[in-house]
């Protein structure tokens, strides 16, 4: 059997290797046309094959030449720093900016373990205010200060 | 140089010296400093996070801003590789070897102030460098045609991804998806909707700043925050003095020199940029020096070349933006992103149809360096202060003023989503040793690169030959198959591996 030497770049190829394929599958109802008169797929067809081509050489890299590891995927800090993006788009619009800064703070501060939450609740209020003034007064913002709109 | 040189010069400093623009010039060095001497956020980071707040101005007040920040940044970021040896990004690599040994010596200040010194120098020849080369080769520009410019990208990618560090062939790869991910969006030619996924606020295309932001701003958080503990500066810092000695003085300036002249080349090379210069000077000033082994102990050539040539690579590299409208590494592409935001599209024609923008935009470079000078030597103390606050407090206000970025500049909860979308594709991909920097340049170039295919094939009546049979673009294919070739050939690329190691 071929035994993986390089992980890290196993991990490359097959993202390659997906994003060529997606590429593909997606714009599969594109037209190709002709070199002369060049349809949508066009380009991305070529893009997407040149991906997967260069997905398959990493791969067989990772199959002949020693190489790093991949080191592990931490969960917890992508999770909040996610979370904390998503709920400060939806909330923005319904609680406004202040308290959607505050909520934020508070997420991404979870993403570190050991959170003090009188200290993050600090300075949650602290950006709340921060950002108030200075996004929306003074660099006048179209954004929702203390409430929705 | 003729009389014209100094008349353009005159028009810049006119344009650019107005009291508004000057102010947003300091406003920009002063934020640039501030975000970049943050531990871990390089000039690149830093650029995404602040561009939002340039949207609003007028292009050339915004580009004045704009500049200030990226020489704040990267001015920013040698601080924190002198104080606490933590390189925001690749070009500062170099200065932390010998401009850290330095602060442990408690020389921090000297090393701070040739920094800054050499950094002004450099600054004041790549602007003359700058308004001198700028012109012909606009000049050149314009012979250009649609199979030529593709040529022209094609080599300019290369060769970015080649002078890039890490594995070429996954920075092909990115520099590819990031093509891609640029073709998202609207056919201009066929009307036809690309990648969409039915949602249609994607069908002007993916957002700049999601895309930037979430790759780099909020990628470079996560990583922080994997790695725990950051290091302080008051354990190895001790400052005794702030001006350099004489002594100090008689061994840098031959190496601020050398420095400047060499970012000064290599700035405008495709791909070239503040990282490669700031490598070549090193390596210059350890060849050259009488005693190589006080290297890596605390030599201030070790500082004030790669300083200076960061420099002077940083403002020449913005020649083939202004002239050819070719971004030469992420940065520029983050400048050209901004431009087109401000309804300028970057090549010759800015020259001559706003040569108040063009020179403006140089006589700011100018006036940005001076600037740094001023306030970043007298503010040192504070940004040593700054430096000490823990990470715990600064990345949620980061992580919130990016978000707040991308909202306010359009304010949908797609572009968040998307912000969010590109932070996690950033991270696994970082985590497969593919650097981002390479698919921003793609990102920028993609629907360009696209056009002048079409029109080049059109042309041709899809004769793929006329890339060989136009000189100028045969002349660049021809390059770029050499710099292919010498990067396959095992003896250059060890030389290459060995360079980035060093």
């Amino acid at each position: 059997m071929f035994r993986v030497k390089n992980p890290q770049d196993l991990g490359a190829s097959i993202a390659f290797m997906l994003i060529g394929l997606a590429g593909l599958y997606f714009g599969k109802e594109l037209t190709f046309g002709s070199a002369s008169r060049m349809g949508p797929g066009f380009f991305p067809t070529w893009l997407n094959v040149l991906i997967l081509a260069i997905g398959v050489a990493i791969g067989l890299k990772a199959l002949a030449i020693e190489g790093p590891g991949v080191e592990p995927f931490q969960v917890r800090p992508i999770l909040f720093i996610v979370a904390a993006i998503l709920i400060f788009g939806y909330l923005i619009n319904v609680i406004g900016l202040a308290l959607s800064a505050m909520l934020m703070t508070v997420f991404s501060a979870c993403a570190r373990r050991g959170v003090k939450m009188t200290e993050t609740a600090l300075l949650g209020a602290g950006l709340a205010l921060f950002s108030v003034i200075v996004f929306v007064y003074v660099l006048g913002q179209a954004v929702p200060a203390w409430w929705g709109r | 140089m003729d009389l014209n040189f100094f008349q353009n010069l005159a028009t810049g400093f006119g344009a650019a010296a107005s009291l508004k623009n000057i102010s947003f010039g300091l406003i920009g060095c002063l934020v640039g400093t501030l975000i970049g001497v943050l531990p871990g956020i390089g000039p690149i980071a830093t650029i995404a996070m602040l561009l939002p707040i340039t949207f609003g101005l007028d292009p050339l007040a915004s580009l004045i801003m704009l500049a200030g920040i990226y020489y704040g940044a990267q001015y920013g970021g040698s601080t924190t590789s002198i104080l606490v040896s933590m390189p925001g990004e690749a070009s500062s690599i170099v200065t932390c070897i010998d401009g850290h040994q330095m602060a442990r010596q408690g020389r921090a200040g000297a090393a701070l102030a040739v920094a800054a010194l050499g950094s002004f120098f450099a600054g004041c020849v790549s602007t003359v460098f700058v308004a001198a080369f700028g012109p012909p080769l606009a000049a050149v520009a314009q012979q250009f045609n649609s199979p030529d410019y593709f040529s022209l990208m094609v080599l300019g990618l290369v060769t970015a991804v080649v002078l890039a560090h890490g594995s070429v062939i996954k920075a092909v790869g990115m520099v590819l998806v990031g093509l891609l991910f640029g073709l998202v969006g609207t056919d201009v030619n066929s009307g036809v909707t690309r990648y969409t996924f039915g949602i249609s606020e994607l069908w002007d295309g993916i957002d700049f700043l999601p895309l930037v932001i979430g790759t780099f701003g909020i990628v470079e958080i996560i990583n922080n925050l994997e790695q725990g503990a950051l290091p302080h500066p008051a354990a190895a810092t001790r400052f005794r003095e702030l001006w350099p000695s004489r002594e100090d003085f008689r061994q840098s300036w031959r190496a601020v020199l050398r420095g400047t002249g060499l970012g000064s080349i290599l700035g405008i090379l495709p791909g070239g940029g503040a990282v490669l210069a700031s490598f070549a000077s090193y390596t210059v000033e350890k060849k050259v020096a009488k005693d190589p082994s006080r290297f890596g102990k605390g030599a201030i050539e070790g500082v004030a070349g790669p300083e200076s040539a960061n420099n002077a690579a940083a403002q020449t590299s913005f020649i083939p933006l202004l002239t050819l409208g070719l971004p030469s590494n992420a940065v520029m592409a983050l400048m050209m992103g901004a431009m087109i935001i401000q309804g300028i599209q970057p090549g010759a024609a800015v020259m001559t149809k706003r040569p108040d923008l063009f020179w403006g935009l140089v006589a700011s470079m100018w006036i940005g360096n001076a600037m740094l000078l001023v306030i970043n030597l007298p503010l040192i103390g504070l940004w040593v202060r700054l430096l000490a606050t823990p990470y715990r407090f600064l990345y949620p206000a980061i992580l919130l003023f990016c978000v707040i970025g991308v909202y306010a500049t359009n304010p949908s909860i797609a572009q968040l989503v998307l912000t969010a979308f590109f932070a996690v594709f950033g991270y696994i991909l970082t985590r497969f040793g593919c650097e981002p920097a390479p698919m921003v340049l793609g990102f920028i170039l993609g629907p360009l690169m696209e056009e002048n295919l079409r029109r080049a094939l059109v042309i041709s009546r899809g004769d793929p030959m006329v890339f060989i049979e136009r000189p100028i673009s045969a002349a660049l294919l021809a390059i770029t198959a050499i710099i292919v070739a010498l990067t396959v050939l095992p003896q250059i690329q060890k030389t290459r591996e060995k360079a980035f190691q060093e």
